[in-house]
């Protein structure tokens, strides 16, 4: 008796991670889609948050990488061609995820036909100018704008990225016009920036924190609601009574109409993620910045994001296209 | 910083899964150029798809020594079979074959591995200190200075072609033609895509590169498959060279380096001309030319010491600028794209730890070689009687597997096969893939750092003539434009009358 007893116990033991967390009503496994190379920014989520899905859902989490059309293969896939089942997600990038259909008639997915499940991280919009920059602050920046309107060159990581319409933005909302100059991706645009090349480049905090440290790059003005603990002396727009708040934010959805449960079941593993202090503290040490936005409101945040989007570009189109 | 950065490539090179890598690229590298009718480029271009799950440093380390062991590979085939395995093997044959015909096989081996050895080591020592000193000029180098760039590697397309001028600039228009496949940089709207959403980010360099090389290369094999056996000498004496005979010939051989890395760092020239050369300095020093043709060893130690020379030297402008100096570091400028690199200056600031990787592999892979080449060039007698048609299937399979892996896209592979098609009607036509391949790299860095520079420069075209780089290399490219045309020679052949 008191053997069984033990043996009762060992296997109790031995299955109690699984037996604490309920299993997940959708099945044991959920691939998820990811629309970039394995490798980059979106597979740095991945490693981040999966490994405690894994455990909270008790599923095992299988990446598909589908690269190509800036993630728009791997979201048309899952809008269109995958079981709504709740065993297909899709790490989605904003605000990419929309300006992709948006710019592009050929792209036909739309977020009506997802299930955002959570958002994770957003790396906050930031301007960076050369460290010899005249530009000591953002005022300067949007003085030097007003006096020559259209001759100060800011890059950004390339048309339809996040940095693109952060630009744009901004220039809405200090009445100024840059001369927008794209690259491919954040990381020439900060060379360039630092190389003096170009007057200033709008990146991401993720891209230049180091730079900033190093003292090759000076930040100018951070688009967060409030100035974020890396940088404390780095103002932000919102300081100075412009509603700007931009970045580029990465979570996960799921086709349009899986199971009730199934989502409840997704959403609250994110929302746990939010207390847990261990993911808290990896997080920061791979410089993420947590910003956990969940069910309805990260449906809202995406709307929201489409509304302006598809205004801006209305407006822009025809200056872009020329 | 320069200094930490090549020491974190030394460290990153140094790991128990690098240093094999490195020995079993080699390897690799030397089978295949044992082969005949596999290029180095070839090699490179298979064996790409294997590294994409690598982390950067190991990958770019396997290519680097492949590259390496096939450059000497090429002329085991040379010396024992009378066919280069690799272009850059041609001049070894002729005093190779007779060295192994009057039964000195191992001898004009053993000469032949270690004149690759040095000559590959020198090329990897310059590459390590010009490399850095490029890199201190890099944040000069923006969007106006990039464009330059990119404008001088295109006017070397014609030099790249092997044969006619003007079939070379065709491949390299058709190059230029297909990169402007994809997303417009601009505006964001797509560009002769026809709707086809899996060619909104372009077309994959690589994949086209699979197709290009690979394919036309395995139809060749196949239709001389039922051509004669290949009877290959046997190797009976020792392969060791003494240290006499070593003492002698180093002169040859540092001679032959230096040249090796010179013609390496222009770009468009390679291997083949490299070997060429040092083959015809050889000869000039020599004391007693009558013997060259019939069996000189001197007349092995110098081409094959220029052609591994080569390897460091084209990866100098590679590496600094982003250009590739022969079509075999265009692929490993793929190779860093697959990795999320791209090509310019800043492959030595933003991606120093990974660039010196690579420096440091060549440097190792050099050492491997010697190793290797010792163990195992006796076995590579059999590796070269391996028959056309299954070596054809291996390429071709190989091929779908490398093009699907980079996207998991099946859409690639039949892009890459429709690209194998193309080339091997090219290759009929007498037409080289190479300036294509040159081309597909710099056409969009042209477009692009263009528009950049208009965009900074208030949409004119002054803003060319404000940077002294961007003028001397527009200048030189000029140049080079008007020294292909026939005025120059009519200028040349006025001066001489």
């Amino acid at each position: 008796m008191k053997l069984l007893s033990a043996s009762v116990l060992a296997v109790a033991v031995a299955t109690a991670p699984i037996a604490v967390h309920a299993e997940y009503s959708a099945g044991d496994e959920i691939t998820v889609l990811q629309g970039f190379k394995a490798g980059g920014g979106s597979d740095a989520l991945a490693q981040l948050t999966q490994p405690f899905l894994t455990k909270l859902l008790g599923v095992d989490m299988v990446n598909q990488y589908i690269p190509g059309a800036a993630g728009a293969i791997a979201w048309t896939r899952l809008a269109k061609q995958s079981k709504n089942d709740g065993g297909t997600v899709s790490i989605t990038n904003t605000p990419m995820l929309v300006t992709n259909y948006i710019m592009n008639d050929a792209i036909t997915y739309s977020i009506d036909e997802l299930t955002p499940i959570a958002n994770v991280v957003t790396d906050p919009g930031i301007i960076v100018v050369p460290s010899d920059s005249p530009f000591k602050t953002v005022e300067d920046l949007f003085a030097a704008a007003k006096k020559n309107p259209g001759r100060i060159t800011v890059g950004n990581s390339g048309v339809g990225g996040d940095d693109f319409f952060s630009a744009i933005l901004v220039e809405q909302a200090a009445g100024v016009k840059f001369q927008s100059v794209p690259f491919q991706g954040d990381g020439p645009s900060a060379t360039a920036a630092m190389g003096g090349k170009i007057d200033a480049s709008f990146n991401n905090l993720g891209n230049v924190y180091g730079f900033v440290q190093s003292g090759d790059l000076r930040a100018l003005a951070i688009f967060t609601k409030e100035r974020v603990d890396f940088l404390p002396d780095v103002p932000t727009l919102v300081e100075k009574d412009m509603n700007v708040v931009a970045g580029s934010s990465r979570g996960y959805s799921a086709p349009a109409g899986i199971p009730e449960k199934a989502r409840e079941e997704l959403i609250a593993a994110f929302e746990s993620l939010k207390t847990n202090e261990e993911f808290k503290a990896i997080a920061k040490e791979r410089a993420l910045v947590l910003d956990i936005v969940t069910g309805d409101d990260y449906l809202q945040m995406m709307k929201s994001m489409e509304t302006d989007y598809k205004k801006i570009w209305k407006e822009i189109k025809s200056d872009v296209a020329k | 910083m320069d200094t930490s950065l090549i020491l974190v490539g030394l460290v990153n090179v140094i790991t128990l899964t690098n240093i094999s890598l490195i020995l079993g690229g080699t390897l690799l590298g030397l089978f295949v150029g044992a082969m005949p009718g596999l290029s180095a480029t070839m090699a490179l271009a298979l064996l790409l798809p294997l590294t994409y799950n690598m982390d950067p440093a190991s990958g770019l380390s396997m290519l680097a020594a492949l590259y390496v062991g096939a450059s000497y590979g090429g002329s085991i085939s040379a010396i024992l079979l009378r066919t280069p395995g690799t272009p850059s093997a041609a001049a070894t044959v002729l005093d190779g074959y007779p060295l192994s015909q009057q039964g000195q096989a191992g001898r004009a081996l053993g000469v032949s591995l270690f004149a690759s050895f040095v000559g590959g080591l020198m090329s990897g020592l310059a590459l390590l200190t010009a490399a850095p000193l490029l890199g201190v000029v890099v944040l000069e180098f923006g969007p106006v200075e990039m464009f330059a760039i990119a404008v001088l590697g295109i006017t070397i397309i014609g030099s790249l072609a092997q044969g006619s001028m003007i079939t070379g600039l065709l491949s390299g228009a058709l190059g230029l033609l297909v990169s402007t496949v994809g997303m417009d940089f601009l505006t964001g709207t797509p560009r002769m895509t026809f709707g086809q959403i899996n060619l909104f980010s372009g077309i994959e360099f690589v994949v086209a590169l699979i197709g290009l090389f690979s394919i036309p290369q395995a139809l060749r094999l196949i239709e001389k498959s039922n051509g004669a056996a290949k009877i290959a000498s046997k190797i009976t004496d020792r392969l060791i060279p003494s240290f006499r005979e070593l003492k002698q010939l180093m002169p040859n051989i540092l001679r032959s380096g230096c040249i090796g890395i010179i013609v390496g760092v222009i770009p468009g020239t390679g291997g083949d001309t490299a070997s060429w050369f040092a083959y015809n300095e050889a000869k000039r020093f020599a004391k007693d030319k009558s013997r060259f043709g019939k069996g000189d060893i001197a007349g092995v130690a110098a081409p094959e010491s220029a052609n591994n020379a080569v390897v460091g030297g084209a990866l100098i402008p590679t590496i600094a600028l982003g250009i590739p100096g022969s079509s075999s570091t265009a692929i490993l400028l793929g190779a860093l794209m697959v990795q999320g690199i791209l090509p310019g200056p800043n492959l030595l600031t933003d991606y120093g730890d990974v660039t010196y990787t690579l420096i440091w592999a060549v440097i190792f892979a050099n050492v491997g070689l010697l190793l290797v080449g010792l163990m195992f060039t006796k076995a590579c007698v059999s590796v070269t009687k391996v028959p056309d048609a299954f070596v054809a299937c291996t390429i071709i399979t190989l091929c779908i597997i490398g093009s699907f892996a980079i996207n998991n896209s099946i859409f690639d592979v039949g892009l890459m096969l429709g690209f194998g098609l193309f080339g091997y009607w090219l290759s009929k036509a007498g037409v080289s893939p190479a300036p294509m391949v040159i081309g597909l790299i710099l056409g969009p860095v042209m477009e692009n750092s263009f528009h950049q520079s208009m965009l900074i420069g208030n949409h004119s075209f002054a803003v060319f003539l404000d940077s002294p780089i961007a003028i001397v290399l527009l200048s030189i490219a000029v140049l080079s434009v008007f020294q292909a045309t026939p005025l120059f020679s009519w200028i040349r052949t006025l001066r001489r009358q």
